[in-house]
């Protein structure tokens, strides 16, 4: 086998498998994939997170947790009911990981084949921003159900959102919808402000045929939470964020319920 | 091609492929005609050079005979890989290419 194709990995006990991606970074994937997974746990679901982001890996400190053992430490990692990965489980935070691409394609797929995963009614990916490494491995060894496109309301983000859109078409990876993030803001006036602008999300879903399956709105809180280990949706869960999230949870539990996987293509009688 | 229609089967036939698609359509593509498309980076780099006549055969080469598949293996939801009897098999060919490369012209 050569080196730059990873092997078929079938998660066994994995119903769905759901990336959370971007063309671009700093939209928040990250975030709206730790809440996603939260708001799918409290909808009832058996949830996964699995952090492809190997070089800026988040999930640890969003979900108050640090380097172990991994000699001594089974995974995955379980936190608030969702069962987690990351390379941040693994190395010093204060360390960087200087690696080139196939070393990234080796970890993402060890981190999907290699974890005991478990029985899971959706396994949310988080995968770092562009088009690279981690995404095609993603989609070449792993049985995924669809990609949910996070983007921020701006023309500078849609630009970066698009491209990651065209590489889920080229890999006939299915986009369930967009999620506009830092939607806008509701001031203590109860007034809505669009910081970024305005129907981006909108705009990008109508592109391309796809669902916008919600627009979050800005919430301090957020970040707040982030930082402090337990997200938005567990400590607020009746904040405005928090219910947009749940109602996120729902179409993308009706989504991939729409989307029964195809299947694996039909193997080839030589 | 649409991007719903999927390959329901493919099969050697004589020196070449048989596909069948989802949307009624078979085609076929003989070995030598997918080995000389291979879309690989270092084919497409080879194809666009003007040919070489002093180009040597390696020792796998001339000892392969005419192209054909010793493997041939699904990727995703998008794409076959080839491994040929020349040892090549960088090559991963997209349904879309596979369909165009089986359709008559």
């Amino acid at each position: 086998m050569s080196p730059g194709m990873p092997p078929k990995l079938s998660l066994p006990g994995v119903k769905h498998v759901v990336a959370v991606a971007s063309g671009k970074g700093g939209v928040g994937k990250s975030t709206v994939a730790a809440n996603l997974a939260l708001a799918l746990h409290a909808a009832g679901q058996k949830v996964g997170l699995m952090d492809a982001d190997i070089y800026g890996p988040s999930v640890p400190i969003m979900f108050g947790l640090g380097q172990v053992n991994p000699q001594a430490t089974p995974f995955p990692l379980h936190k608030y009911g969702v069962a987690l990965m990351s390379m941040g489980f693994m190395v010093d935070p204060n360390q960087a990981v200087i690696w080139r691409g196939p070393k990234v394609a080796q970890a993402v797929q060890a981190f999907l084949g290699q974890i005991p995963w478990g029985e899971l009614d959706v396994l949310v990916i988080d995968l770092p921003p562009g088009t690279g490494d981690a995404q095609l491995t993603l989609s070449q060894s792993a049985p995924l159900t669809g990609a949910v496109i996070v983007t921020t309301p701006q023309d500078v983000s849609l630009i970066d959102a698009r491209k990651g859109v065209r590489m889920f078409q080229e890999v006939r990876v299915p986009v369930l919808g967009v999620v506009e993030n830092m939607s806008y803001f509701v001031g203590d006036d109860g007034k809505r402000y669009d910081l970024f602008r305005a129907g981006g999300g909108r705009k990008l879903a109508a592109e391309i045929g796809v669902p916008l399956l919600g627009e979050l709105p800005i919430d301090p809180r957020v970040a707040e939470c982030g930082d402090t280990g337990e997200p938005m949706v567990r400590k607020y869960p009746d904040a405005q964020v928090s219910k947009a999230y749940m109602a996120l949870a729902e179409t993308v539990i009706r989504e991939t319920l729409q989307r029964p996987a195809d299947g694996p293509l039909p193997e080839v009688a030589l | 091609m649409a991007n719903d229609v999927r390959p329901t089967s493919l099969k050697r036939e004589g020196d070449g492929l048989k596909i069948e698609w989802s949307d009624g359509v078979a085609t076929f593509a003989a070995w030598r005609h997918l080995r000389a498309h291979c879309p690989c980076a270092s084919c497409l780099d080879e194809r666009a050079k003007p040919p070489d006549p002093f180009r040597v055969l390696s020792e796998r080469e001339v000892g392969a005979g005419p192209p054909a598949p010793t493997a041939m293996r699904p990727v995703g939801h998008y794409a076959y890989q080839i491994t040929w009897n020349d040892g090549h098999d960088t090559g991963i060919y997209p349904l879309e290419l596979l369909r165009k490369l089986g359709e008559p012209g």
